[in-house]
């Protein structure tokens, strides 16, 4: 299987919190999404892979190619979303597809037109009088329409309706059917990649905690929950992190049958979601890194 | 790399439309004007307006995220600014010429060579100022450039004799090519050290 995104050994330092020699590879074919909480590091992991910011140490591969030499066939292959608005604010939307048509050597502008169309945007409208979710679709139908085979978004379901969410989210579906295509996106909204992505990336200061199959995800994490009697050091030993709260506590665990055995009937099982991963994830690795 | 360079004239479209009444306005009422001068601000008139609107949004990572290398965007800001410069010369004479406002083609040299040396200097620190500062940095550049322009020239005149009479034993065709020598050098060191400045550059 071919990565499309390979990070090796990337150092990079910041005030808030940095790269210590991390390494990631997304898959080909698959859609992954990037999770954390704000300013841990999603969107400057994403401009570390757009080159957008140089690392100090390390290097950034896409398609197998580096960007020292490849930088413009790289960028030709990719569809870029970003978070905030990065188009001329006083052009109509016309004029920003006739800057960015010509860069790219598979400009279709029959599909732009259909995606116009389709999200019902307006093309003699300056940008700036967008709403945040039209200037978010305007953004994705020009992400869209040069046949791009890795479309990289910061967070793009940010500040939609749900509605138009749940029909990008089809969009993107759509799009995957192209078998060599990927998605790398970052998002808040876990119920955004319950729904469809096929791996996830959690990030916490720079780190990457873990980086999984979404199905395996729910298989390996288990929450447990109890009365906070049956806790002591031994075992505590076998969660990742406890919540406690007056009387009951809720744990994560990635070994469900040694929890029950230990527990028997004391404790309830349930299926982890995304979210409870991730506040547990990221709650252990911060009392870790405070230790 | 063309793309690049049509782009700042769409990006300023309706500015563009001003350009016109800008120049004639100068024709009209800018008689006690150096027609040089009026040469010098038409021909900055685009590329210093392409650089107010890239800083007006995060313009940078648009750019970087399409398929162009960080040198091809610093190239096209400084061959497109000597186009633009051309066309906006060509459009000026046209326009003072209809309004019947005398110059020489001396005027349009010393316009062209101003421009050369305004921008080596502008162009650079554009790429290091912080965002939202350019407009007003190109403003009070231009203001003091004007204003320092007449007492440097009779400073040297008055003190710095030996350089007036060197200039001034040289022929006409040797001080033209000299001076486009220097200020075109400047342009293109100018050059080098944007392209320096702005690979190491963080979005």
């Amino acid at each position: 299987m071919n990565n499309v995104i390979e990070l090796r050994s990337i150092s990079k330092e910041f005030k808030e919190f940095s790269f210590d020699s991390i390494d990631l590879q997304i898959k080909q074919g698959y859609t992954t999404g990037l999770i954390g909480a704000n300013g841990t590091g999603k969107t400057t992991l994403i401009k570390l892979i757009m080159n957008l910011l140089k690392p100090d140490e390390g290097e950034v591969r896409l398609f197998g190619l580096d960007y020292a030499t490849h930088e413009k066939s790289i960028k030709d292959r990719i569809g870029f979303v970003f978070d905030s608005n990065i188009f001329y604010e006083s052009l109509k939307l016309k004029d920003i597809s006739r800057i960015i048509a010509p860069a790219y050597t598979q400009w279709d502008s029959d599909q732009f037109q259909a995606y116009v169309d389709r999200f019902e945007l307006p093309l003699n409208k300056p940008i700036k009088h967008f709403s945040k979710g039209m200037q978010m679709k305007a953004s994705i139908a020009l992400a869209l329409s040069h046949h791009a085979e890795l479309i990289i978004m910061d967070e793009p379901t940010a500040g939609l309706d749900p509605t138009f969410r749940r029909e990008l989210l089809d969009i993107f579906q759509e799009e995957m059917l192209n078998e060599n295509r990927s998605i790398f996106f970052s998002t808040h909204t876990t119920s955004d990649l319950e729904r469809f992505a096929d791996y996830i990336v959690l990030i916490d200061q720079g780190e990457i905690l873990f980086h999984e199959r979404m199905d395996e995800l729910q298989e390996k994490y288990v929450l447990v929950k109890g009365s906070n009697e049956l806790l002591d050091r031994d075992t505590e030993a076998y969660f990742v992190h406890i919540e406690r709260t007056q009387n009951l506590f809720q744990a994560l665990t990635t070994d469900p049958a040694q929890v029950q055995q230990v527990f028997g009937e004391y404790v309830v099982l349930e299926k982890a979601s995304l979210d409870d991963i991730m506040f547990h994830m990221k709650a252990a690795h911060r009392q870790q890194l405070n230790k | 790399m063309f793309n690049l360079i049509k782009k700042d004239l769409v990006i300023q479209k309706s500015q563009i439309l001003l350009f016109i009444p800008f120049i004639m306005f100068f024709a009209i009422f800018g008689d006690h004007m150096s027609p040089f001068f009026i040469f010098l601000i038409s021909s900055l008139y685009i590329p210093l307006n392409g650089y107010i609107y890239d800083e007006q949004v995060e313009s940078n990572i648009l750019l970087n995220s399409l398929p162009y290398l960080r040198k091809e965007i610093v190239a096209a800001k400084y061959i497109g600014s000597v186009v633009y410069m051309i066309l906006s010369i060509v459009v000026a004479s046209i326009i003072l010429y209809i309004f019947d406002f005398s110059f020489t083609f001396r005027d349009v040299a010393i316009a062209a060579g101003l421009f050369f040396i305004f921008t080596a200097v502008a162009f650079p620190l554009f790429y290091v100022l912080k965002p939202g500062y350019i407009g007003v940095a190109a403003l009070s550049g231009l203001v003091v450039f004007a204003i320092l322009l007449s007492p440097v020239l009779e400073f040297i005149e008055k003190h710095l004799t030996s350089i007036t009479e060197f200039i001034t034993s040289l022929s006409t065709t040797a001080l033209y090519l000299s001076g486009a020598a220097i200020s075109i050098g400047l342009f293109l060191v100018s050059w080098i050290v944007s392209q320096m400045i702005y690979q190491r550059k963080v979005f």
